[in-house]
């Protein structure tokens, strides 16, 4: 007999995970949903690390360490046309990785508004940064005062004001795209092991590495654990009783980890573990490897001096 | 932060052997999924607990150092959060920072007083209480400091535009009104099941000294 051909086919697509919709979602829900999308995201994360494209073909440790070099030298970059460019790169790079664009942006840009934007807001007002105004907004009057800051005469978002923010914008959006396509480019094994390749000690390598199978477990727990809830209370309990349980659920995931640190580690001595790390290298450098290092230092070394004034653009 | 990680490994070395590789992996991906454990919050809203300070007490503060910075590596290199160029503040203020000041405050706080008391409820509450908000307020000063160490040519900030006497409050408003309460409900509920449940690992034996008995030989067989 033969396989039938939709059972040989492999699809390297990431899979959808959906949550159900609709109802109230109370903490139970969301916590559910929490995990699901975590499982959801690794997965997907996975299926492009296993895709043929450009980057998924370099040395890992080549990977690191040009991305920290871009990483770092965006840091110092405050050009928004330099920032553009790069970011543009790195969308094309993302793209030659078969990476499909709309996932990659919504990744990256999902967090943004959470953490950057409540940052960076504020700073297109003229109470953070003067300026020639754009929009004036209000008009409070002179020597109002709001906690410690006193208010201008007039609220008004300034053109230094936008100028800023966008820049810092684009700028985190920029390293993190830079990260996300290193993550979602590279197996997780292999990624912790190119941290050796910037001097990670064996010992915080290995942890890294069990560390990340292990959290999988302890979501499938977390996960059972509130679907056991759900499925077992027909009614809203008191904010008392629903925080005495999320108590008692992490007392007891703590007690289960370290009752599981104590099995895991049995099971390695009878396995000949003796406390000494050893890993097995198994990358291997090559030419275009070097080539790929000698780019990304150039390129980074150009940010630097463009950043600095050494080189006019 | 360098120094910290190195000195903290060499502690851990020396104390846990080889029971260090699980014990510390498996604390690392606790601390890294207690965030998925959300509470509700009056108004019809969610939160979760940050768990260092609970961490520290139980492990003992250079296991919380190890596994906390573990977590958040993981969570800055794999999932895609971010601040890379951040991970050596961000583990300064929740993997070093939250985690000793509540160790301190809980054994300090907690005195002699049996495993089971009350007293060491109230401990832990405190030091989780106190640890998020100077957590908090740490981060306020790195961010406040920003202005003053990184500014351009025009004499803009390059980073974070706020100074400290906005950056400081803002972090600290939120946590010791907010988040800081939370984590201090949460801490103690999990202390109290500790309590009721498995006193043995409130004997500060459960993480760094627990290898200090020497390891006992398989039995041949």
């Amino acid at each position: 007999m033969t396989i039938p051909a939709w059972m040989s086919k492999v699809d390297s697509a990431p899979c959808e995970y959906r949550v159900a919709r609709g109802g109230r979602k109370n903490f139970v829900r969301k916590s559910i949903d929490g995990v699901v999308r975590f499982f959801g995201e690794s997965m997907a994360s996975e299926s492009y690390a296993n895709r043929p494209g450009l980057l998924q073909g370099l040395d890992p440790r080549i990977k690191l360490v040009s991305i920290l070099a871009i990483v770092i030298s965006v840091s110092l970059t405050r050009d928004i046309k330099v920032l553009a460019v790069v970011y543009a790169l790195v969308l094309l790079f993302a793209l030659l990785s078969r990476i499909g664009p709309l996932f990659f942006i919504k990744r990256v840009w999902l967090f943004i508004p959470l953490f950057t934007g409540v940052i960076a807001f504020p700073i297109i007002f003229n109470i953070f940064t003067p300026g020639d105004s754009l929009v004036v907004l209000a008009a409070p009057g002179p020597g109002v005062r709001l906690g410690p800051l006193a208010l201008p005469d007039t609220i008004s978002i300034t053109g230094q004001g936008v100028m800023t923010a966008s820049v810092f914008t684009l700028r985190v959006a920029t390293s993190v795209s830079a990260v996300v396509l290193l993550f979602l480019t590279t197996r997780q094994d292999m990624l912790f092991k190119s941290f050796r390749a910037i001097g990670m000690p064996k010992v915080y390598v290995l942890v890294m590495d069990m560390c990340y199978r292990y959290i999988f477990i302890f979501m499938e727990v977390i996960r059972d654990l509130y679907t056991a809830k759900k499925s077992r209370t027909i009614r809203n309990q008191s904010l008392a009783d629903d925080w005495k349980w999320v108590g008692s659920r992490i007392g007891y995931t703590l007690v289960k980890t370290l009752d599981m640190s104590e099995k895991v580690h049995r099971a390695m001595m009878s396995r000949g573990f003796t406390g000494d790390v050893k890993l097995m290298n198994d990358f291997q450098a090559r030419k275009r490897d070097y080539v790929a290092l000698s780019a990304t230092l150039a390129f980074s070394l150009a940010l630097v001096l463009i950043s600095q004034n050494i080189i006019k653009v | 932060m360098l120094p910290i990680w190195a000195y903290a490994g060499y502690k851990l070395n020396r104390e846990l052997k080889s029971k260090q590789v699980p014990l510390l992996a498996l604390a690392a991906a606790f601390s890294f999924v207690i965030m998925m454990f959300n509470a509700p919050i009056p108004g019809g809203s969610t939160g979760h607990a940050v768990g260092a300070a609970i961490i520290a007490i139980v492990l003992g503060p250079w296991a919380a150092v190890v596994s906390i910075s573990v977590a958040l590596i993981i969570q800055a290199f794999v999932f895609g959060d971010g601040g890379i160029t951040a991970i050596g503040a961000n583990c300064f203020n929740m993997a070093v920072v939250m985690p000793f000041v509540a160790y301190i405050l809980y054994k300090v706080i907690s005195g002699k007083s049996p495993i089971g008391s009350v007293r060491r409820l109230a401990a832990v509450a405190i030091a989780a209480y106190v640890s998020l908000s100077v957590a908090a307020g740490f981060t306020g000063f790195e961010f406040g400091l920003q202005p003053y160490l990184h500014t351009d040519a025009n004499g803009n900030p390059m980073y974070m535009p706020y100074g400290f006497e906005v950056a400081v409050p803002a972090m600290l408003i939120e946590h010791v009104f907010g988040f800081s309460i939370l984590e201090a409900i949460i801490s103690m509920l999990i202390f109290a099941y500790l309590q009721r449940t498995d006193q043995s690992l409130l004997m500060g034996t459960s993480g760094l000294k627990v290898n200090k008995e020497p390891q006992k030989a398989a039995p041949a067989v």
